[in-house]
């Protein structure tokens, strides 16, 4: 087949493009999973569409590809083009703009008439009558397309006899153009938003983000089809891919939530599953394909059990890697008479747990969770103010404290010889949601 | 499904080329300039021929059109659903007049001293794509601007206006220490903060610019454009650049790379573990990229410029001695001097 810019399937560039931005230094070499000339389609797509933000560098590994992108200096999240490059055949477009002319009301506001599936057809012939030699459409290829876009929810269908008559559906009301350019960058799915302005005339965004994360717009369509399982309250099939362990997996699970976080750029999906029975959680972006299943009649169970477990969860953890159910943490911070506002970012920073003002110089924090390893990143930007750093999770609390050491070290404040390096190699707190999620098959925490 | 045709690039570009050969002959400029708009580097090379050769019949030989009427779309059910459900977000009130809310009470008492503006679905007869139960987003600051304060929502209306009608704003803020100030800026843009939850005014003045947090605003209203507002052109915040090492355990290099991925950076594998990576961030929010920076604690290790390996090393050096019990010591001797 010929090179296209557009694409039938969006798993297919999905890596590649997340590769390309979160990471930015891998050559043609570390996508040994595919064939390069896979490699080279895909990047040569990739570079249609983002051609300005796309940068190469000749490395000792060979030529590496990144897409470096200030999201702050930007107006609109640039991987929505991705999504805009679906592919089609001539038929597909040569019909939407003859059926969309067809249906179209006489006069703008006036309510569109409807039309027989016969007098469609003719109105085509029609159009295609005056291009010699143009392709045809029989009567099943055109009912066909009007179901697709009834489906869509474009065009309507009613029934008078025996004969269906279609009709465009109403709801072109221009959308005020700042709602969908602020919403289309921070709701969930703003794709959406961005393909409403697409259709609307141009107006330039008033709008700039910080702390903008874009990379979740690949992963939309999972997200999509995981809210339709929520409203349907459904379980469905997950099947998870995780890159750095060339691993998949499938399981069934009931979707209860989708957690996103505006602090790393992770989304992470809470769920029941069948397999580990218990309510865990999984990055979104490692999911691959989700399938509908049926009516789960303990849906409202699960939420409520997870909402009952929330104030007890930092981020997305559900289960202690101590094997504990419940872990302690608590810290107090020292600070100046003028530094008031350290007292106040412990307030505004908390997800769950207690900030108590000890004295003038003095608060503590406290909280009860299922995992305490997830505090330990926002801990730490408190270096310098910390004192009485308690965890119930002793090997926790140890590493907490060799790091420490260990980073007095790297900036000359102590002799590395002293360090027990062992102690540094403990896992990643933040992957063992989804280690246990494959390995625990115990019950819930509670 | 998200990933269609309907929304794609192409039928956008060939559906303004149309709109353009109902009204008149359209040229081959045109059709370019239009492609190039709105859609990719290489798109002309395949809907120009396309549309020539009449594989897509659309347009005549002669830049015009069999279509009777500029082409659009109605809103597909999908659309029609994500706006029903943003028009449930409490931010979607800063941008509805009062007449377009509803006013809800307890016991759907109008008068009821507790009670929220909330907005009618704008599509009734179509689901919500997704509700408030379904996603939450947990690391956000809890102290995030007040959208359902009336005051508020005045004042975020006429800073839209403003910037909707290129006018100036006068302005009285309250600053950090909640002393009120004047200022007269003419605005450029709003700057939204996700992890803040909160717009901050960007505008200019003459010799200065101006970043204003619209929850500090206690009065505003519009004013004309004076000459000496525009005599200098607003420029971007200086970017610093920061250099620093990673070393890839505890799946660093994924946590670190994605956590700075709305910066502008560039990443060097060194060896089979460790990484060098340099990024550019706003000389103004230097502290939080040092917080930030120290959130991975000893994974990262800061490279240069060397005032920032000092800002790394002097925090590094005050939880050494509140470890060792001589800051505490120090601090009580300067509380009790005081």
């Amino acid at each position: 087949m010929p090179y296209s810019e557009l694409v039938k399937n969006f798993n297919k560039i999905r890596e590649y493009m997340r590769d390309f931005y979160v990471y930015g230094f891998k050559s043609r070499e570390d996508f040994d999973a595919k064939s390069t000339r896979t490699y080279d389609d895909e990047r040569r797509r990739i570079e249609s569409w983002l051609s300005d933000y796309m940068h190469f560098q000749n490395t000792s590994d060979g030529k590496s590809v990144a897409i470096t992108i200030d999201s702050r200096s930007g107006k609109h999240n640039p991987f929505y083009k991705a999504w805009k490059a679906k592919s089609f055949t001539d038929g597909d477009i040569t019909l939407h703009f003859l059926l969309m002319d067809i249906l179209a009301p006489e006069k703008t506001g006036e309510m569109p008439r409807a039309w027989s599936l016969g007098e469609i057809v003719q109105q085509v012939d029609k159009y295609l009558g005056m291009y010699p030699g143009a392709r045809t459409f029989d009567e099943s290829t055109i009912r066909k397309k009007l179901k697709e876009y009834q489906e869509e929810g474009i065009v309507l269908s009613e029934k008078e006899g025996k004969t269906v008559y279609y009709r465009r559906a109403e709801g072109f009301g221009s959308i005020d153009a700042q709602v969908l350019h602020y919403f289309s960058e921070i709701a969930p799915l703003g794709v959406i938003g961005a393909f409403c302005a697409d259709k609307q005339e141009k107006e330039a965004s008033l709008f700039t983000f910080k702390h903008h994360y874009i990379t979740a717009a690949m992963d939309s369509e999972i997200m999509c089809a995981l809210f339709d399982a929520m409203r349907e309250k459904s379980f469905v099939t997950l099947e998870t891919y995780l890159p750095k362990e060339k691993r998949s997996s499938s399981g069934i699970f009931v979707p209860l939530q989708v957690r996103i976080s505006v602090q790393s750029g992770r989304q992470y999906l809470m769920a029941y599953g069948y397999d580990a029975r218990r309510i865990t959680s999984m990055r979104l972006d490692h999911i691959v394909s989700v399938k509908s299943g049926g009516p789960c009649p303990e849906f409202e169970a699960h939420r409520k059990k997870l909402a009952a477990m929330e104030p007890n969860i930092w981020g997305v953890s559900t289960q202690s890697w101590s094997g504990s159910r419940m872990e302690h943490v608590e810290f107090t911070v020292r600070y100046e008479n003028n530094e008031d506002f350290i007292h106040q970012r412990l307030e505004r920073e908390k997800r769950v747990g207690t900030v108590e003002r000890i004295d003038k110089n003095t608060s503590r924090f406290s909280a009860d969770v299922f995992d305490s390893s997830e505090l330990v990143p926002w801990i730490r930007t408190f270096i310098g103010r910390l004192k009485d750093v308690q965890f119930s999770n002793a090997k926790l609390q140890e590493r907490f404290e060799k790091d420490i050491e260990k980073m007095y070290s790297l900036y000359g404040l102590t002799d590395p010889s002293t360090l027990d390096e062992s102690s540094t190699q403990l896992t990643d707190p933040a992957t063992l949601d989804e280690n246990s999620m494959r390995n625990e098959k115990g019950g819930e925490p509670s | 499904m998200i990933f269609s045709e309907l929304y794609s690039a192409y039928y956008n570009a060939v559906a303004r080329i149309l709109r353009e050969a109902v009204s008149h002959p359209v040229t081959t400029e045109e059709m370019r300039r239009i492609i190039a708009e709105n859609a990719f580097d290489e798109s002309a090379l395949a809907i120009l021929p396309a549309l020539s050769e009449s594989r897509w019949p659309l347009l005549r030989k002669d830049g015009t059109t069999p279509l009777h009427a500029a082409p659009t779309m109605p809103l597909t059910k999908l659309q029609k659903e994500w706006i029903n459900a943003i028009s449930q977000d409490p931010r979607m009130l800063l941008f509805l007049k009062g007449t377009e809310m509803a006013e809800t009470g307890e016991d759907g008492d109008a008068d009821a001293e507790t009670h929220e503006a909330t907005v009618p679905l704008p599509y009734p007869d179509e689901k919500v794509l997704f509700a408030k139960e379904d996603y939450c987003v947990f690391d956000r600051y809890a102290d995030g601007d007040p959208y359902e304060d009336p005051a508020y929502r005045a004042h975020f209306a006429t800073v839209l206006e403003a910037l909707r009608e290129k006018k100036a704003l006068r302005l009285e803020v309250r600053n950090r220490y909640g002393h009120l100030m004047q200022i007269t800026t003419l605005p450029s843009h709003l700057e939204y903060s996700e992890k803040d939850d909160k717009f901050r005014l960007f505008g200019r003045a003459s010799h200065r610019s101006d970043i204003i947090n619209l929850a500090r605003i206690d009065s505003c209203e519009l004013c004309e454009v004076e000459p000496w507002m525009t005599e200098r052109k607003q420029t971007r915040p200086h970017q610093d650049q920061v250099v620093f090492d990673l070393l890839d355990e505890r799946k660093a290099l994924d946590r670190v790379m994605l956590h700075f991925a709305h910066f502008e950076r560039r990443a060097e594998k060194l060896d089979e573990k460790n990484y060098r990576v340099t990024l550019l961030y706003d000389r103004n929010d230097e502290t939080e990229m040092v917080i930030r920076l120290l959130g991975f604690g000893p994974l990262v290790r800061v490279r240069e410029p060397e005032h920032f390996v000092d800002l790394m090393r002097e925090r590094l050096l005050k939880q050494q001695a509140l470890d060792q019990g001589t800051l505490d010591q120090q601090a009580m001797e300067r509380s009790e001097a005081e």
